[in-house]
């Protein structure tokens, strides 16, 4: 479905999504045609590394993966001139359930993310660079192999770039599909061979990271708003979206919406104001997953006073997160929903740390329980004080992101709940405890 | 004396020294019990079971930390869960998820009474289940060994036969993944690991493949919980019944620390397991499995009596005996042992000097290996650096060449005819051989008067290892026979010394090197002390 090129009089932004309508646009003659690699040559070169990362600064790029870190700050933390050699990844691990932008970018217009790719890597003085790409996403992997190979063709890539003496070299890796792998040193882990589970910190990846060096782990999507901003300026990129979250993002919006899809906007647009640029709700609003799963749930009077900027989401105690919006209408059973969202939290713990490994499938067991029509009185407040325990205990950010969707459901929908277990005819027996006990010894 | 810090624990500040692990900094300065599952001394941090957790002031405030994966850092403020409800809750929390899905089968558990979880559950749980008929378990295992009870409830991995030494009840793990850990960093042979992710997530090895490395019975007594049990102690006793001396591996050179767990029931009762004891400057906290199995030799083919010329006797009548024997002998050899305690040998030199025209001989045929680096050195003799200390020479070959010279040869706790028997069948031509030893060896079967002995678990007394480090064994009462007597109280008889107490023989020993000088066995500890730099040779050549 196409985007609307403009919306209430003012061009949408195209930085991201240039060629997402264009046909071939993933090949390189057609991207060429469309300004594909301008900035290799002095619009980099002549750029120092100190530069690069003052301009991205400049811009206020943040991540997009979904922690919303200041790009040019993290890109700041690698050390200079160290004995190990630094090493870019780029988090192609797209996972969060509603998502699938990164997707959309590796499909149609994997030489934006390859340029990203060099300026960042003569940013960061970078030799050797991964893309990790989700296991299943056999079609996008084809495509960046393919463009890989016209990349190292035309002389982007490898040895002396442009004649500039820079050299880069691009290794696509596939993943096995494990949603902690978007967790950057889940992903590392994978990367190196490992389990993808999540490593202690300290050491931050930018100190130790890949190969024990220092590694910058960086969304797709962030890495193919660099070449923008090295062409045109930080201020041109500044042109959009609010002072603390600039420019554009993509956004994966499905679920009760008239025209789901992948939308490049401006930080700081209304969220009802982003509905009715996508066609509007089907039904009646009753609420919206505002960033991802992870993302704790917005009402629908919530959503009216919400931006969709880093802040604005955060002042609601939820998240931009990867962009992932999801709205839902009344007719939606949110027991159920809250039910897939536990269930998929309860797949996908790595298993490393106690809390998470045993909480998420708690919750989701006694989930199941509600749904099936066997809750109890107090399962619901017990779900609610399992992800408190739960929420900040772990050493990654997976577990807060499980907790949220239960703590905020739970508060902002109780009612719903509570006619479940109600549903259930013994629902104010006492627990009893028997199939569990191992009987005669107890 | 290392650079101490102050850091502030529950508002108390508290001296630590620098680099320290913040648990352990609560735990042995702070005097704050902080429980941990995957934490382990001597292991590198996985940081994953989270109930070690404390609040860490940092720039926006208390935050959750591990304390087994901070450094106590100056000026560090921690809150514990003597002033933080939030740390008492979150630990609970933890609690409940690691029983949520355990068995809570503790009456047919081995490792019930040393478990990691009840002790914790204990401190820091003391929640209700809140688990329900329609809510049920996620009971660990992979798909291979599923088990299901008599009720037709799934339980999850029970009963698998890991390799020779190691059974596996994956469904009491917590995944802790200290196993895994020390098979990868200590064993250095990664046979274990988690397979799967989050609930159901299990331990096992490769598929088809054993767990049979030789020290995989580590593994049984760092699992915080009974999911990995030894197949020799498995349903044998329950841990409260058992009491425990301290000891060391009398099988090497390195001496690893360990304890000797035994019950007295009926007869005599029963030694039923060696574990390891924790020293961090011998054997860290492990055993080999050899060194582990060492208590099953001590109810078997034990000499509990005295043979004289191929027939039984009393003890006291091969004693008496041999002293008339010995009388009558004009040269006689006698050899020490490195497998025999510091006081043993004192015993032995005594006699020599006792005996007009005796010689001391010593040392060992068996061959000497390669050390492994966790807890063996590859010498088989235990006490030799006790030998050189005590001026005894290692010169067996020696005394196979002059056999000829002696008339008679008393040899104590050292099997000559097994080490090597071509050198050994030379000393058959010396007419009276006098064997002392705990069991009946090879040269027993080749004495002329044979004496039984206490083996080394049931005798006090020291000895020196390879890093010069004097440490004690202790006295376990459970002996194999009645009347059998140390081999320094034997040896006194012989030498008719009339020592009755091991601290006599200890002195005996002290008076022949100036390196035992002022040690007592109460001085010398569980530990062991290094014995100082060499102080005075003179006092050593003074008595060879």
């Amino acid at each position: 479905m196409p985007q609307p090129t403009h919306w209430k009089g003012k061009a949408l932004p195209r930085v991201l999504s240039r060629l997402f309508e264009v046909k071939d646009g993933h090949t390189l003659a057609v991207a060429k045609q469309h300004g594909a690699y301008a900035t290799i040559g002095p619009a980099l070169f002549d750029k120092s590394q100190f530069e690069m990362i003052e301009l991205i600064k400049d811009s206020g790029l943040r991540g997009r993966g979904g922690a919303g870190f200041p790009t040019g700050m993290k890109w700041s933390f690698v050390p200079r001139g160290g004995a190990k050699p630094v090493y870019l990844v780029i988090n192609a691990d797209e996972g969060e359930p509603g998502t699938f932008k990164d997707r959309l970018c590796m499909t149609k217009d994997p030489h934006l993310l390859i340029e990203g790719m060099i300026n960042t890597g003569w940013a960061l003085g970078v030799r050797t660079a991964y893309i990790y790409v989700r296991g299943e996403m056999l079609p996008q992997i084809a495509r960046l192999n393919a463009a890989l190979k016209e990349a190292y063709a035309a002389g982007y890539l490898g040895e002396n770039i442009g004649g500039s003496g820079y050299s880069l070299d691009i290794y696509v890796h596939r993943g096995a599909g494990a949603y902690i792998c978007g967790e950057e040193t889940g992903l590392i882990n994978s990367l190196e061979g490992f389990k993808g589970q999540p490593r202690l910190k300290p050491p931050f990846p930018a100190i130790s990271g890949a190969f024990a060096a220092p590694t910058v782990v960086n969304n797709v999507e962030t890495i193919m708003a660099v070449p923008y901003i090295v062409q045109n300026g930080a201020k041109a990129y500044r042109q959009w979206g609010t002072d603390k979250s600039p420019g554009s993002k993509l956004f994966s919006i499905s679920g009760d919406i008239n025209k789901p899809g992948v939308y490049e906007v401006p930080l700081g647009l209304g969220y009802l104001e982003f509905f009715e640029l996508c066609g509007g709700v089907k039904g009646e609003l009753l609420g919206c997953i505002p960033g991802g799963s992870s993302a704790p749930v917005l009402t629908a009077e919530e959503l009216k006073t919400t931006t969709m900027d880093y802040e604005s989401l955060a002042s609601k105690k939820s998240m931009l997160g990867s962009g992932a919006v999801t709205p839902f209408n009344t007719n939606t059973d949110v027991v159920k929903y809250l039910q897939t969202i536990a269930r998929f939290y309860a797949h996908e713990s790595c298993g490393q740390c106690t809390p998470c490994r045993e909480g998420t499938g708690y919750v989701d067991r006694i989930l199941d329980a509600i749904v099936d029509g066997k809750g109890r009185d107090g399962d619901v407040e017990t779900i609610k004080d399992l992800a408190d325990r739960y929420e900040w205990t772990t050493i990654c950010a997976f577990a807060p992101g499980a907790a949220w969707p239960v703590q905020s459901f739970i508060t902002k929908f109780k009612d719903r709940f509570v006619e479940y277990v109600n549903r259930n005819p013994a629902h104010a027996e006492a627990k009893d405890l028997t199939t569990h006990r191992p009987g005669a010894f107890w | 004396m290392p650079e101490l810090i102050t850091i502030t624990v529950d508002g108390r500040e508290v001296q630590v020294p620098k680099g320290i692990q913040l648990i352990e900094a609560l735990r042995q300065h702070a005097r704050v019990e902080t429980p941990a599952f995957c934490y382990h001394e001597d292991l590198k941090v996985a940081g994953n079971c989270r109930i070690c957790l404390v609040e860490v002031e940092g720039p926006r405030g208390f935050g959750f930390a591990i304390s087994c994966h901070q450094q106590a850092t100056p000026g560090m403020k921690v809150r514990t869960q003597q002033s933080s409800e939030t740390v008492r809750l979150a630990r609970k929390g933890v609690m409940e998820f690691l029983l949520v899905n355990h068995p809570l089968d503790c009456p047919i558990c081995d490792k019930a009474g040393e478990c990691t979880l009840q002790e914790h559950y204990m401190g820091q749980g003391r929640h209700e289940s809140r688990l329900h008929d329609d809510v049920s378990k996620q009971y660990k295992g992979g798909a291979d060994h599923r088990f299901t009870d008599g009720k037709g409830q799934d339980r999850g991995g029970k009963t698998i036969d890991l390799g020779p030494t190691i059974i596996l009840d994956q469904e009491r793990c917590i995944a802790c993944s200290r196993c895994v850990r020390f098979m990868d960093d200590v064993a250095k042979s990664s046979q274990l690991d988690i397979a799967s992710r989050g609930d159901h997530a299990y331990i096992t090895t490769f598929p088809g493949k054993p767990l049979d490395h030789a020290y995989d019975l580590n593994t049984t007594d760092i699992c915080p919980v009974g999911a990995l049990t030894g197949k020799h102690f498995r349903f044998q006793q329950r841990v409260w019944n058992l009491k425990s001396v301290e000891s060391i591996d009398p099988s090497d050179a390195l001496g690893a620390n360990l304890t000797i767990d035994y019950n007295i029931s009926g007869e005599g009762g029963k030694i039923w397991r060696l574990m390891p004891r924790r020293n961090p400057d011998v054997n860290k906290s492990w055993i080999s499995n050899r060194s582990r199995m060492l208590y099953q030799q001590l109810s078997v083919n034990r000499l509990t009596d005295g043979i004289i010329a191929g027939k039984d006797a009393t003890l006291s009548d091969a004693i008496a005996a041999a002293v008339k024997a010995l009388a009558g002998a004009k040269r006689v050899a006698v050899v020490a042992s490195g497998h025999l305690t510091v006081e043993d040998n004192a015993a032995l030199l005594a006699l020599r000097d006792k005996l007009a025209g005796a010689e001391v001989f010593g040392g060992s045929w068996l061959p000497v290996g390669a050390a492994d680096g966790i807890a063996l050195s590859g010498d088989p003799v235990a006490n030799r650096a006790g030998l050189t200390l005590l001026g005894i020479p290692q010169n067996l070959d020696d005394l196979a060449k002059r056999a000829g010279e002696f008339d008679a040869i008393v040899i104590a706790g050292n099997d000559l005819w097994a080490a090597d028997p071509l050198k050994a069948a030379k000393l058959g031509s010396i007419p009276v051989r006098i064997v002392l030893d705990a069991w009946q060896t090879a040269t027993v079967k080749q004495a002329t008067i044979a004496i039984g002995i206490r083996a080394w678990a049931e005798i006090r007394g020291t000895m020196i290892n390879r890093q010069e480090r004097i440490q004690v064994l202790n006295a376990c009462p459970v002996v194999a026979g009645p009347g059998l007597e140390p081999a320094w109280r034997v040896v006194s008889d012989l030498a008719s010394l009339g020592w009755t107490n091991e601290t006599q023989a200890f002195k005996a020993a002290q008076a022949r090197s100036q390196r035992l000088a002022g040690l007592s066995y109460r001085g010398i500890g569980p530990m062991g002390v290094v014995l100082p730099a060499v102080a005075a040779p003179a006092a050593a050549a003074g008595v060879a």
